[in-house]
């Protein structure tokens, strides 16, 4: 009779049990898209790492408001950031995005290549680039090792965190902003790029190299987290750890590129239905409104010069260049990344 | 045999072994688990319950959080049902190939969980060995919820299977047998005398697996396109939030999942002592 009793209330507590987790669960359905809440229409925007603050805080809300006010639709955006290269074979393997951001313009390549942009973003405004800043190298407060320029990053004792060229093209920018500051110094002194010197400060800098995260902005975190001593990044990303008084100096090297990033429409999955208003977004990208907003967080202004110098935080470069230095991207990739980079520098230790 | 132990132990008096190897246990648990949780806490309280409370209240948290639960109690669903049904027929019979297909069942323990995604993202992409032939008829399985879910099952897959196989095994048939000589069609047997001896297995099966796939990360990564409020599980949000150097609100839904893995595993510890009574 007490074992009977027993086995019942077993089988209750089960039965008690088994019912409270359906009932919690099977209520709860998938959650709405967030996006997708209140009407309207939604974008589908993948950018590298850096580009989201100023995305999010002021370029959405500002197109929205603009679109809005002109048509009376709502425009809502959603979006996802990684390393260049990440968010670009993310789309490659069919991720349904309206518009990409991208750091290098390869990655603008690949996707053309690959079918799933079919216009030609060249033919926007500043050759599809909607932005730049310049790589530099950020220290600890005080800058306790004494860096001052690239070459110093390769001194004994100097703990370097650099980006992933596989999977962030901020990795490849700092990549070529030593090479490139390299050859254009030794071109100054001696009339000639010394394409020995830029190779071997690049073998010295890269043994010094601690980690090698997957973004620029993962890169950040680490160091904002007290490891390394020296960072290669982008300008703003100084700007924005100092704007959240984090203890670190920027160092403008004597010679550095200026990184361009360019914007493109991913025809493949953009529906007719939304083809106006994704190329009203990209010509917003041109306006002066939206590249205020950009200098605001510490961009640099493709359009407008006058903004970059009412910035009071840009430092001056001595010797600044571009990709064009050295023949484009699809020069650069080839000769530099792979030829130097991967295949003199990564894999030979 | 237990008893006349610990009364021997008594008669030589204390017992130093005791209190050493606890104090031991503890002492080597201690920077392993102890410290490192314990800091996930400190960090996410140290600036005040406001701020802690505001990033659990962030839309796409509580978006993550719950598209993590939802999904993975699909996942947790089609996994014990599948688990049941497998552990009953190679248990049950014995056939040619039987050893192969439990060696298959137990294998998603051992790949890695990128790989998995991988493979998913082969198969079921829109450029994949499947996906291709599916996508041209609107069907979409990777980048949604239903590519977590898929990812989830193949991760979990041998979970609820281990924990219910071995009861089937060292289960006693005579009660089966006895069931059908009164007369019990087979459904009968099973659903009155064989489920009834299985139901700690199953729900220690389930928790299992419902934990597991919440924590999931490194193939729902690959899978899911982590699209803040659209796609992006708990897991992933934490991921997104620390990369971008916001780690309180990365902290703060770290905190809820610590603590639902130890609700989860103090269920599964108490659940087991009256579920399996006899």
């Amino acid at each position: 009779m007490l074992l009977l009793n027993s086995r019942r209330n077993g089988e209750v507590r089960f039965v008690v049990l088994a019912l409270t987790l359906l009932s919690l669960l099977f209520v709860s359905c998938l959650p709405k898209p967030l996006s997708e809440t209140g009407g309207g229409t939604n974008l589908t925007l993948y950018g590298f790492s850096i580009m989201k603050e100023v995305l999010e805080k002021a370029i959405y809300p500002g197109f929205s408001a603009k679109w809005k006010s002109e048509h009376g639709h709502e425009v809502r955006f959603t979006s996802s950031f990684a390393g260049s290269e990440t968010i670009t074979n993310q789309i490659l393997l069919g991720v349904k995005a309206d518009i990409g951001i991208f750091s290098i313009e390869r990655d603008a390549d690949r996707l053309k290549q690959g079918g799933f942009v079919t216009s030609d973003w060249q033919q926007y405004p500043h050759k599809g680039v909607i932005n730049k800043t310049p790589f530099v190298i950020l220290v600890r407060k005080g800058n306790p090792k004494a860096i001052k320029d690239f070459a110093d990053l390769a001194k004994r004792g100097v703990g370097v965190i650099h980006p992933d060229p596989i999977s962030s093209g901020g990795a490849q920018w700092s990549v070529l902003a030593i090479y490139g500051s390299e050859l254009m110094k030794s071109e100054k002194e001696s009339g000639g790029p010394d394409q020995a010197r830029a190779l071997q400060t690049l073998r010295a800098i890269w043994r010094n190299v601690k980690s090698t995260p997957g973004s620029a902005r993962e890169a950040r975190t680490q160091f904002e987290t007290g490891f390394g001593d020296a960072l290669i990044t982008y300008e703003l990303e100084g700007l924005l750890m100092k704007d959240a008084n984090s203890p670190i100096d920027v160092v403008i090297p004597r010679s550095t590129i200026f990184s361009e990033h360019p914007a493109v429409v991913i025809d493949r999955y953009v529906s007719p239905a939304d083809r106006p208003i994704v190329n009203a977004f990209l010509q917003y990208l041109w306006t002066e409104e939206a590249q205020r907003a950009f200098v605001k967080y510490h961009f640099r202004s493709i359009t407008n010069e006058e903004l970059n110098n009412e910035h009071t935080q840009f430092g001056t470069i001595e010797m600044p260049f571009t990709i064009d230095y050295f023949g484009g991207w699809s020069r650069a990739y080839p000769e530099i990344i792979e030829k130097v980079f991967r295949d003199q520098v990564q894999n030979v230790k | 045999m237990g008893s006349v132990f610990s009364s021997m132990r008594h008669v030589r008096g204390f017992d130093v072994a005791r209190p050493l190897s606890i104090g031991m246990l503890v002492f080597m648990m201690l920077p392993l688990v102890f410290l490192p949780l314990a800091s996930i806490f400190i960090f996410g309280t140290s600036k005040g319950l406001d701020s802690f409370w505001a990033a659990l209240m962030a839309p796409e948290a509580i978006f993550a959080l719950k598209l993590s639960m939802v999904t993975s109690f699909w996942a947790t669903a089609f996994n014990v049902i599948f688990g049941l049904f497998a552990a009953y027929v190679l248990s049950r019979y014995n056939f040619w190939g039987r050893n192969a297909l439990i060696v298959t069942i137990s294998l998603p323990t051992a790949i890695p969980t990128a790989v998995a995604g991988f493979a998913l993202l082969l198969l079921w992409g829109p450029y994949g060995t499947l996906g291709r032939y599916l996508a041209p008829h609107g069907i979409e399985m990777m980048f949604t919820a239903g590519a977590i879910i898929l990812a989830n099952i193949f991760v979990t897959f041998p979970l609820a299977f281990g924990v219910i196989k071995p009861v089937f095994d060292t289960m006693s048939r005579s009660l089966e047998e006895a069931s059908a000589t009164i007369g019990a069609t087979r459904v009968q047997t099973f659903w009155h005398v064989t489920l009834p001896s299985l139901r700690g297995a199953i729900v220690s099966g389930a928790l299992l697996t419902f934990a597991r796939a919440v924590g999931e990360f490194g193939s729902t990564i690959l899978v899911s396109g982590n699209l803040a409020g659209r796609t992006q599980t708990a897991p992933l949000y934490i991921f997104a939030k620390f990369n971008e150097g916001q780690i309180e609100a990365a902290n703060a839904i770290a905190i809820v999942l610590a603590l639902f893995s130890f609700l989860i595993f103090s269920v599964l510890f108490f659940a087991r002592d009256w579920l399996d009574v006899e």
